[in-house]
């Protein structure tokens, strides 16, 4: 990693993005900044970065904030890393399931954050523990519900529900690792496969979700 | 028997007494089993003098309308009294003149009826199929009455002729209103959903003075004290944000809404930030207290003696509850603890085994202490 990782910083407020600006500028390369919807989206097309922080709740476009920004890319494009205020999953699974790998609150440190980006970038998922709490929910972990063959999409695996937990606990990718005796490389590979599934899943919670949220 | 009796004599302020054996005096004679039938089918179960819920908070304007409703009661208890009366009348051989009567009675008895609805009007869309089919009674009863009054008599194909003018006068003049009427319902809409646009603002309005800005007035005064303007903005905005998205069960019947709120209070106490996760929900059922309070303790335990994230993870079941408390402090061996600190030991882990569930605390030097309790919350063993 010689070269800086070119990040695009969209979100409304403007102290915010200078704040954040100021903390990540020595580590990643700051190359544009956008405060709405159609802003963002000239911006990033324009320069091309490869990861965009992006904020769930954005003025402008047809409302649909953060998600439409990153549906507007439909999976090409830079990685987005959504970023919130609300730790309420439900704002968050829209991004989500517009195409963003990942999702932390802003309460997160910057080093964290940095971290953060540079494991989207990587082409990996961020799951923040809210996110894990709230995947365990809706596919049915809590009750004891565990994939079998013909809907793969629609549960976890007993091993990723593992994951998933450990995260909702407070766990970093590391510690998970450590507890399940198993390398980061495969806690990311199980990440990265709860990330699909929620993208993709049709999940009877989800789809209601979703239709509540005129997503659909 | 089906409260009819009792329903009248609220109505009319009468004991309830009285009014049965005026029922079963009149019942004899017979109408009064019609009458009682009647009343059976057309009155509210509900006590008329209670106001709907949905209703309460606007009370007094609309409560004047509500009190039309006992009124007409009375009159048709009267009319259809004077009718048991008639008939007595005729048994006993007076002559009564029916033909004008029946017409008359018919009317009379629809017009009743078509405004004891009135008061649905008021109460937007909580017009039912019973609520349509009085009114639909009610104008066939209108419409047979001034037939029959008109016709007077004369056979059955002059009262089928008087039917349809009248029918034929009635399309006429609702095709004339039909446009003046649509425009009144629309008008009246709009007018409705502007004022529902403005109670919501007034609403919020409300709240965001009660809380946002008693807080930012309160964060003015104490800006020199960083801790509490700290704790005031953290609060405030725990609660916001509950406002905002509002998906929160009450505490009393929700295990998740307790353990939050046990988080707040944690959070409150100590000027701490814990983070909360929450999966799935159960009503706080018998052994839960014991979590709850055995969770108050772990978090006040790792805000204290750990170190900064702590977070609160519950995983709550069908049938049982997991709850993790974990912080990044220097850690700590267990077995070194003296056994008579009673912190960990007693109020943590006993409180749980004691409800049999299972409890243990796993720490290191250096990686932190994660509290483990698990718990059946459907099982009464231990209470």
């Amino acid at each position: 990693m010689n070269a800086k990782l070119r990040v695009v910083l969209v979100d409304d407020h403007a102290l915010f993005r200078s704040g954040t600006k100021a903390e990540l500028g020595a580590s990643l390369d700051i190359v544009g900044e956008a405060g709405g919807v159609e802003e963002a989206v000239e911006v990033i097309r324009r320069v091309q970065p490869d990861v965009v922080l992006l904020d769930v709740h954005l003025p402008g476009g047809h409302g649909g904030g953060g998600a439409e920004v990153a549906a507007a890319f439909g999976g090409s494009g830079p990685k987005f890393l959504a970023l919130s205020v609300s730790d309420a999953a439900g704002d968050v699974v829209a991004v989500i399931r517009a195409g963003a790998r990942g999702y932390v609150t802003k309460t997160i440190t910057a080093s964290e954050l940095t971290e953060a980006i540079g494991r989207v970038a990587g082409g990996d998922a961020v799951f923040s523990p809210g996110l894990a709490g709230f995947v365990l929910d809706a596919f049915g972990a809590v009750s004891g519900d565990v994939a079998v063959a013909d809907d793969e999409l629609d549960s976890l695996t007993a091993r990723e529900q593992e994951v998933m937990r450990l995260i909702a606990r407070g766990y970093t990718y590391r510690e998970v690792a450590g507890e399940l005796f198993i390398s980061i490389k495969t806690v990311e590979t199980h990440v990265s496969a709860v990330l699909r599934k929620l993208q993709l899943s049709n999940r009877s919670e989800l789809t209601r979700w979703a239709a509540r949220r005129n997503l659909l | 028997m089906a409260g009819v009796a009792a329903g009248l004599a609220e109505h009319l302020g009468v004991g309830t007494t009285v009014t049965r054996w005026a029922f079963v005096i009149s019942g004899l004679l017979g109408p009064g089993l019609v009458l009682y039938v009647w009343l059976w089918l057309t009155v509210p179960s509900a006590d008329p003098a209670a106001p709907p819920p949905a209703l309460a908070r606007l009370a007094p304007v609309l409560r004047d309308k509500e009190r039309r409703s006992p009124l007409l009661l009375a009159a048709a208890g009267v009319v259809l009294l004077a009718l048991a009366g008639l008939v007595g009348a005729t048994a006993a051989g007076a002559n009564v003149p029916w033909q004008w009567l029946v017409p008359v009675l018919a009317l009379l008895g629809g017009l009743i009826l078509a405004w004891s609805q009135l008061e649905y009007v008021d109460a937007e869309s909580r017009r039912g199929p019973v609520s349509w089919m009085r009114l639909i009674g009610a104008l066939a009863l209108v419409v047979l009455g001034s037939a029959l009054l008109i016709s007077q008599g004369r056979g059955p194909s002059s009262l089928f002729m008087a039917l349809v003018a009248g029918l034929a006068v009635l399309a006429g003049v609702a095709l004339v209103l039909a446009p003046w009427w649509l425009r009144l319902i629309n008008a009246l809409g709009d007018e409705r959903a502007a004022t529902a646009r403005e109670a919501e603002r007034a609403d919020i309005a409300a709240h965001l003075h009660d809380s946002v800005l008693q807080t930012l007035a309160l964060i003015r005064n104490q800006a020199s004290d960083e801790a509490s303007v700290r704790r005031l903005a953290r609060a405030q905005e725990r609660e916001l944000r509950e406002w905002l998205y509002q998906d929160r069960a009450p505490s009393g019947l929700s295990l998740a809404t307790a353990l939050k709120d046990i988080a707040a209070e944690v959070e409150d106490l100590t000027d701490a930030e814990i983070g909360v996760v929450v999966a799935g929900d159960h009503p706080p059922t018998g052994p839960a207290a014991a979590l709850i309070g055995a969770t108050r303790e772990g978090l006040l335990n790792a805000v204290r003696h750990g170190a900064p994230p702590v977070s609160l993870y519950a995983e709550i079941g069908a049938d049982r509850a997991e709850v993790f408390i974990k912080d990044r402090g220097p850690g700590f061996d267990l077995n070194q603890v003296p056994a008579d600190r009673l912190g960990v030991r007693e109020s943590i882990l006993g409180r749980v085994r004691r409800q049999g569930g299972s409890a243990e605390v796993v720490s290191a030097p250096g990686q932190g202490t994660e509290i483990r309790l698990k718990l059946t919350l459907t099982g009464k063993e231990g209470l």
